[in-house]
């Protein structure tokens, strides 16, 4: 199956960033029929080695070859005429065109003809199982479609070697199986893959090879039948010992906090909307909404909390804290914590400094009427980077400087600060790293003994390891709510969530 | 000689002075160039300059007195753009500020004390221009329309409105013939230093300066606006309301353009006539841009601004050039353009 000459290798390949170097002498090969796994934690150097192999950075040394032949890239378009596409988390569609336009549009910029583009659109599509209408517009597709809609794209293109990056964060457990089935035909069809990737079981069962880089360096590469247990991997990434599990006390569960009762939202800007939802959540209790994204969860967030504008209610009542209101009316609270999906332009501002972010959803605490006490929240942002052991150098640092988990566990720490009576999080460890996300986890934990919390998620190993129960949406309506304990029911969770039902 | 080009792997110290310093250079640079196409020798043209500007008092009064304004609207166009709204209207709220002014100077006037005129005119000049604001931010939180097109379209608006009354209704009658208002009564006077033209204006816009700039860092209100200028969705999240802030700080530019209109009749001409609006609410816009929309350098780039201006005046006879500040600010703005911002 191999031949002599790799389809992509990189020779030292390093990349500096002011003082930083991002990668040091990375070496890397991709065989042709081969699927391989990166693994590293955040800031590991994987998405900017992504990048130069991609063309979208020039490396500072080193070589790449494409079958034996060097080549060099000053632009993503350069990469994608030696056979590299690179599907990016937000996938590079126009919203507004049909599949076809779109895969039509970028075949036309490397001079294949539309005629040309749609007799091989038919052909791989059917050829790698990538069935997607051509003629539905990107816009109403599920995420698993547009991500399907991106490798034909690319593939029409004559891409050789597909780079992806983290192309499960966004799908479900049955979208990321067919995700690998089509990994599976790329194989056999003599394609290179590459993926980026922080799910262990994920590089168990879809890797032929397994990459793992740790600041910047590669130190390991082996075959998956190599790693005796997902510990070791996880060891190898994380340089020490480190075991994904939370401990969970038994609390007793409280008075209800919020209950929906038969609350419809509209979804604001394609967003999909929410129908008859009844949901309660008590003091001292996680209750999970899991569901694949896209499928009204952020419409559903947004009508309660009342701090995004993806989505608003539009009938039905909310009870909080006792009080009930028609849920047109409902205009949020001052006691819910909200941590929203999008931590780096809602949940932070990347250009003021941290202790500007901790102030952000808690003004009213921060200064006597009109003013500002810059120095108050100084110290408060001080204390919470030492509490919550989040990396930088101090409360002037700019968020936007700090990782994705660092900025994370800010925003967590800011929103208990306000010592709320619900807290919402949504999606709070997306893309974040094993130490991160225990660290949020554990926060999520601790916090229930003085809030109810609502976690939005799509990671079914998150809302396991933290819920107490568990409602599945999907198109916009709550199927089932699930006790978390209750093992058979949890087996079908899966299932429900791409919307089967038995 | 073996010369290798490498990335810099350290920042540039001082970046903000270096670029200041960098952009004067190329300014002069260029302007030199202007002038050897013009057969002037350059270093004279800029000791002609040198001495005109600033070789006296009269000159620095000057300078300051084109600064006043420029400063006013160069504000009035950064705390908008500090959330992000283009405030293309300053020569508008300009002009109703003017008008404003005007009113109480004239129809007022006769019914205060002399104490309180100035303050009058100060005082309705600064609203005319706030409530003119007012419409664009009415037209975008209502009707979500770009506040780029409607302050630019009613600037135009607003100044045939002033002829209108120039020409017409407030049109002095013992004028023969000229089109304007009659001379303002002296105690609607901003008061001047000394012989020079340089007026009372000139402390209300470095006050209104200092005050923009404590407010927008140590108040909560300016918290808001800068997070509504960094993400919008961040300050929706962060419960703040767009609509609210849009209408404190249109009004808030529109007041401190109107102030500058008011400096103008009030200060220099005592009247209002044809040409007192030679668009400074445009080169405001220069000037907030200069100043990387921060108050606290609004009045140091209105300054230099002023300063190019009034070098108009000063070389036309003796070197018969035209108009070089024109070049001078041109080439200015570009070699501002070329560094990122610090």
């Amino acid at each position: 199956m191999t031949q002599d000459a790799p389809l992509l290798s990189c020779r030292g390949v390093t990349k500096r960033f002011g003082k930083v170097v991002a990668n040091r002498d990375i070496t890397l090969e991709v065989r042709a029929g081969q699927v391989q796994a990166v693994l590293g934690e955040n800031g590991a150097g994987k998405s900017t080695l992504m990048s130069v192999i991609s063309g979208r950075y020039r490396p500072d040394a080193g070589e790449i070859r494409m079958k034996g032949r060097t080549v060099s890239f000053s632009k993503p378009a350069d990469a994608m005429r030696m056979g590299i596409g690179m599907v990016y988390q937000r996938f590079m569609l126009v919203e507004r065109l049909t599949v076809a336009e779109n895969i039509r549009l970028s075949a036309g910029s490397c001079g294949i003809s539309a005629r040309e583009a749609n007799r091989r659109m038919a052909e791989l599509s059917e050829r790698y199982g990538l069935d997607v209408d051509p003629h539905r517009t990107v816009a109403s597709l599920s995420m698993g479609e547009k991500q399907r809609a991106e490798i034909l794209k690319l593939l029409v293109q004559d891409a050789r070697v597909l780079i992806f990056d983290e192309p499960t964060a966004v799908l479900s457990q049955p979208e990321a199986e067919r995700l690998f089935e089509i990994f599976n035909r790329l194989r056999s069809n003599q394609c290179g893959v590459i993926f980026i990737t922080h799910k262990l079981d994920e590089v168990m069962a879809a890797a032929d090879f397994i990459s793992i880089l740790r600041r910047g360096r590669m130190i390991a590469g082996l075959a998956p039948s190599r790693i005796e247990s997902r510990r070791e991997l996880a060891r190898l990434m994380v340089g020490r010992e480190f075991v994904l599990a939370v401990d969970k006390p038994e609390i007793q569960a409280g008075d209800p906090v919020l209950e929906l009762e038969n609350v419809s939202g509209k979804g604001v800007a394609g967003r999909t909307g929410f129908k008859d939802v009844s949901l309660t959540i008590r003091k001292g209790e996680i209750l999970a909404v899991i569901g694949v994204a896209g499928n009204g969860q952020s419409s559903l967030a947004s009508a309660i909390t009342r701090a995004s504008d993806s989505g608003e209610p539009t009938s039905g009542t909310i009870r909080f804290l006792g009080e009930t209101v028609e849920a047109v009316r409902w205009n949020g609270s001052e006691a819910i914590g909200y941590v929203p999906e999008d931590r780096h332009r809602t949940g932070s501002v990347h250009g003021m400094s941290l202790a500007e972010n901790f102030a952000l959803t808690r003004l009213k605490d921060c200064g006597d009427g009109p003013w500002l006490d810059r120095g108050t929240v100084r110290r408060e942002t001080a204390q919470a980077i030492s509490d919550f052991s989040i990396r930088a150098t101090g409360p002037d640092d700019e968020a936007g400087s700090l990782s994705g988990g660092n900025l994370q566990k800010l925003i967590l720490a800011r929103e208990l600060a306000r010592n709320p009576a619900l807290f919402v999080a949504e999606q709070p460890t997306q893309g974040l790293d094993i130490a991160a996300t225990e660290d949020i986890w554990a926060s999520l934990i601790k916090q229930r003994e003085h809030s109810g919390i609502l976690l939005i998620s799509g990671d079914l190993k998150e809302v396991l390891t933290l819920a107490d129960r568990i409602a599945v949406m999907f198109r916009g309506r709550i199927l089932e709510v699930l006790d978390a304990l209750d093992t058979d029911a949890v087996g079908r969770i899966g299932l429900l969530m791409a919307g089967g039902m038995e | 000689m073996d010369i290798r080009i490498l990335p810099r792997t350290e920042p540039i110290r001082h970046k903000a002075l270096v670029t200041a310093l960098l952009s004067l250079g190329f300014a002069l640079l260029a302007g030199a160039l202007v002038f050897l196409g013009q057969g002037v020798n350059p270093l004279e043209a800029y000791a002609v300059m040198a001495s005109g500007a600033l070789g006296s008092l009269n000159g620095w009064a000057e300078i300051a007195v084109k600064a006043i304004p420029l400063t006013l609207t160069g504000l009035a166009v950064a705390v908008a753009a500090t959330m992000l709204l283009w405030n293309i209207g300053a020569e508008g709220q300009f002009v109703w500020g003017a008008i404003g002014a005007g009113w109480a100077a004239l129809y007022l006037s006769p019914s205060l004390p002399p104490m309180l005129v100035v303050p009058a005119c100060l005082l309705f000049g600064a609203a005319a221009g706030a409530m003119w604001a007012t419409i664009p931010a009415a037209l975008k939180v209502r009707f979500g329309v770009s506040e780029i097109l409607t302050t630019l379209l009613l600037n135009y608006v607003a100044i045939i409105f002033m002829e209108h009354l120039y020409f017409g209704p407030w049109r002095d009658p013992m004028a023969f013939g000229f089109p304007g208002t009659p001379i303002f009564p002296e105690s609607a006077w901003l008061p001047r230093l000394g012989k020079t033209r340089l007026h009372m204006g000139a402390g209300v816009a470095v006050l209104a300066a200092v005050c923009l700039h404590f407010l927008l860092a140590k108040t909560k209100w300016g918290y808001g606006i800068r997070v509504s200028g960094h993400s919008p969705q961040a300050a929706r999240y962060a419960g703040i309301s767009a609509a609210k802030q849009t209408f404190t700080v249109m009004a808030m530019a529109g007041g401190l353009a109107g102030l500058a209109g008011v400096g103008e009749v009030c200060g220099i001409h005592y009247v209002i006539r044809e040409g007192v609006n030679p668009g400074y609410g445009y080169d405001g816009i220069i000037v907030a841009c200069l100043a990387g929309l921060r108050p606290a350098l609004v009045p140091v780039y209105a300054w230099c601004s002023g300063r190019f201006s009034s070098v108009r005046t000063d070389c036309n006879p003796p070197c018969s050039f035209p108009r070089p500040s024109d070049w001078c600010s041109k080439a200015r703005c570009c070699s501002a353009c070329w560094f990122p911002k610090p």
